[in-house]
């Protein structure tokens, strides 16, 4: 008995030691961050599948990897990989005469051809794509000469080269990696041309990136940078606090890792440094116009609703100033946006009055209005993984109960709310604009898209007027006309009340206090890694 | 017993396909359209009636339900378990790794636990009353009531940031297994080492024991046979640990970022993603029949009379 006993110890002793170490060819990812030029940050999301012509990978990584014709800065567009370009005096043409020392990170020479394949395996999936309507306008993609393409439209489509410069689907993988000539059905692998090259994936782990050393735009400085899958909250404090990670920021979803006591707590160890980007959306309530059952299809109702959310506290309070109030749906840095529009602000005194003059009345005792025996009572959805939105929900319910109004709370996964917003089954629920880079015109472009705003905008009385200057703003070519016709669009919306606007969102980021460099994009989706450089 | 084994392997038959079924049926019954689900699993930002109809071909939702059963069925009995919503990926490819993962933590730990519970089970019954036993029973207590979520923010903090003795999460050498394994086992120590201590001393006051002293037995032999009397019972416990554990690693998981089976259930869930959903209820819920048939069998060695219920 003794005997077989000390042969099972030696057993699951032996077992211990090889199965634990079975990982160790991995030792030296491990508290690595501190190493010179080697950028680690934090992630809650894998990186997942970086095949740029899809929607599921990280869209910061992608942004490291790969690039686009076009790049959208705060001077307007700019050249990335096309050197140059015109237009045709009908709108329809765009030539592009591309860099010629371009290469893909596997050697493959970064040419006109390149780019014909890229976009045409884009093309061969357009429906994933509508919702870029850029492509459904692309007739035919056609190479002029070794560095000369060209881009055929069906009508003239003033966002073109803004469309040209998102982060996906319009950037360019090496043709060696296409499948059968096609992306579709999955990549053989992932080389960009961008200044950082995809080393090693490790799915639910990490995901090394290295310097493109032949990178056209040279070198960067940072040499490595490891996006490492950690879940928010307490495990990434305790790494950033160890050194195993250097950097954080608001992730493509627009949530932060940390809350803002943690960030602050960092930033006063002396060790860390807070750089936040001027704002880059606005997060806001949506209101179903088109539910005639419920009163939010009221203009009045609505107009009450904005002047009873108290920006200022929630911005103090809930966001730690944060992030700043909004007063309309695009801040005035947004192209296009700065237009003069009645300010509606906090004020519960007004909020009652036009539910009084609209005829929601409160009845002796009563603590919520009525209107012909209908009660002033709604829904509001939020994400249940926001703590922020959780917290916001409440303090309106608060506010609101105030001016007479009941509204319930229920909180969903992020996937059945965005559900109810294109079946139109919600009377009130949080969202987000799509960002710089994205602003105005691909929210405008989704006021009039079913899966999208159709049914906040469709109950309004001037719909048809609002989704024909949407038709006509995507098509004009003249400067002006744009500019007037989304004044009219952006004053419709504001006038109806239908986007009730709360705060400004922007990114955050949390790094080393030794890391220089930090900028910002135009867009919430990526950062300027290639900038960034330890002392 | 033989003839025990084949019975209870055909038991499990019926068991399994009444499994499967149910798990079938409950991710069929979700109210949303599973095309749906996909096209937002995968981040498509604008999702057109159109596409959904085009997915709907391709993922064969327009056959009857109890066709989909069977082909599904028959493709898992392969380890087919379709592809993935999100990555596209075969589910297999992406539930192995992390099945493989969460099996390496759940060994470690289940050695950890066993080695610890018989060790402190045997000690604490032999002292029974004395001071020894006293304090193991009241810190396991303590510990036991601790949730895993704290013990592991408390422990991370002191020995990987104050210490710097440790990483703080990932997997990537032998010492990334100390602390989740550390705080799995604190959790279930305290509840086994007592079952190990309650069936010793219950053994302790049977006849054989006094017979083995009036014997003039050493006591180390008398205290192994109590030994082996006394695991009969803490054998079935144990066999189903494993099952437990690998089902109930989420929270660790999540906090130390194991890429183990919880932190994938936890984000297929969130996301909807079906195959990968049914794929993990159904291997869990074979492992949960599997280890306890196998327990069943071990104690029907240990004890023929076992054998005879059947």
């Amino acid at each position: 008995m003794t005997g077989r006993m000390v042969v099972w110890m030696i057993v699951l002793l032996g077992s211990v030691g090889l199965l634990a170490s079975c990982g160790g060819d991995q030792a030296g990812n491990t508290g690595a961050a501190d190493q010179d030029q080697e950028l680690v940050y934090a992630t809650a999301k894998d990186t997942n599948d970086m095949n740029p012509h899809f929607y599921a990978g990280s869209m910061p990584a992608q942004g490291m990897v790969y690039e686009s014709l076009v790049e959208n800065t705060e001077d307007g567009i700019k050249p990335l990989l096309a050197e140059s370009w015109e237009i045709s005096e009908d709108g329809k043409v765009y030539t592009f005469h591309l860099r010629q020392d371009v290469q893909f990170h596997d050697g493959e020479p970064f040419n006109a051809e390149a780019v014909k394949k890229n976009i045409e395996a884009v093309q061969s999936n357009a429906s994933t794509h509508s919702w870029i309507k850029l492509s459904t306008k692309i007739v035919s993609c056609n190479v002029i000469d070794a560095y000369t393409i060209e881009l055929v439209l069906s009508e003239p489509y003033y966002p073109t080269l803004l469309e040209l410069s998102m982060t996906r689907p319009y950037v360019f993988l090496s043709p060696k990696d296409f499948v059968n000539g096609e992306t579709k059905d999955g990549v053989n692998g992932y080389n960009g041309t961008g200044p950082f090259k995809l080393a090693e994936q490790k799915v639910d782990q990490y995901a090394i990136f290295e310097a493109n050393e032949t990178y056209w735009g040279g070198a960067p400085s940072l040499k490595k940078i490891t996006a490492k899958v950690l879940p928010a909250g307490e495990t990434t404090y305790l790494a950033l606090q160890k050194g195993e990670v250097n950097f954080l920021f608001t992730d493509d979803r627009g949530t932060d890792s940390l809350d803002v006591e943690a960030m602050n707590k960092l930033v006063e160890s002396g060790e860390f440094q807070l750089v936040r980007s001027k704002p880059m959306n606005t997060k806001m309530i949506v209101a179903n116009s088109s539910k005639l059952d419920s009163p939010v299809h009221e203009t009045a109702v609505r107009e009450a609703i904005w002047h009873a959310v108290d920006r200022e506290t929630i911005s103090q309070q809930i966001y730690n100033g944060t992030e700043t109030a909004a007063d309309t749906l695009f801040s005035s840095n947004v192209n296009y946006a700065n237009v003069d529009l009645m300010k509606r602000s906090y004020d519960l005194e007004t909020a009652k009055q036009i539910l009084d003059e609209a005829g929601w009345v409160l009845d002796n005792g009563d603590a919520i209005r009525t209107k012909n025996g209908n009660k002033l009572a709604m829904k509001l959805y939020y994400d249940t993984h926001s703590s922020s939105q959780k917290t916001q929900a409440e303090f309106l319910q608060h506010a609101w109960k105030s001016i007479g109004m009941e509204v319930t709370l229920i909180g969903e996964e992020s996937t059945s709310i965005a559900n109810r917003r294109s079946t139109g089954e919600y009377d009130l629920l949080f969202n987000q604009t799509w960002g710089l880079a994205y602003d105005p015109q691909s929210t405008v472009a989704a006021f009039s898209s079913t899966s999208s705003y159709y049914h906040t905008t469709s109950g309004i009385e001037k719909a048809d007027e609002l989704y024909k200057k949407i038709e006509q703003v995507m098509v004009s070519q003249d400067e002006e006309t744009r500019k007037s016709l989304y004044a009219d669009i952006i004053n419709i919306v504001h006038e109806e009340a239908v986007f009730i606007p709360i705060t400004n969102g922007s990114v955050t980021v949390i790094a080393s206090a030794d890391l220089q460099g930090i900028s910002f994009k135009q867009t919430q989706f990526e950062l300027p890694f290639e900038r960034m450089q330890f002392e | 017993m033989g003839l025990y084994i084949v019975r209870k392997v055909c038991l499990t038959v019926p068991l399994l396909m009444v499994i499967s079924f149910l798990t079938f049926i409950l991710n069929n019954l979700s109210p949303m359209d599973p095309a749906e689900v996909v096209l937002q699993a995968q981040g498509v930002p604008v999702i057109t009636d159109e596409l959904i109809a085009q997915t709907r071909a391709e993922l064969g939702m327009d056959q009857p339900f109890l066709i989909r059963y069977f082909q599904w069925l028959m493709a898992c009995l392969q380890l087919d378990f379709g592809d993935s919503y999100i990555t596209g990926e075969p589910v297999w490819s992406l539930l192995g790794p992390a099945f493989l993962n969460t099996l390496k933590l759940t060994l470690v730990s289940i050695i950890v636990i066993i080695g610890l519970s018989i060790a402190l089970g045997v000690i604490c019954a032999l002292k029974e009353g004395g001071l020894l036993d006293k304090s193991v029973r009241g810190v396991s207590f303590f510990l036991t009531a601790m949730p895993s979520y704290l013990l592991a923010g408390l422990m991370t903090w002191y020995f990987s940031v104050k210490l710097d003795l440790l990483p703080t999460s990932g997997m990537d050498s032998y010492r990334s297994y100390l602390l989740p394994v550390t705080v799995i086992a604190v959790s279930y120590v305290g509840i086994y080492f007592r079952i190990v201590r309650s069936s010793m001393l219950s053994n302790l006051n049977e006849d054989y024991v006094l017979y083995g002293r009036a014997c003039g037995l050493p006591e180390k032999t008398i205290t192994l046979h109590i030994l082996r009397n006394s695991l009969q019972v803490a054998i079935s416990v144990f066999g189903m640990a494993i099952p437990v554990l690998l089902g109930s690693t989420v929270v660790v998981e999540s906090v130390f970022a194991w890429p183990g089976l919880g932190t994938l259930s936890v984000k297929s869930i969130l996301s909807r993603d079906f195959p990968m959903i049914q794929a993990y209820v159904l291997i869990l819920a074979v492992a949960f029949v599997l280890f306890n048939t196998f327990s069943d069998m071990m104690n029907a060695a240990l004890n023929p009379k076992l054998r005879k219920d059947l």
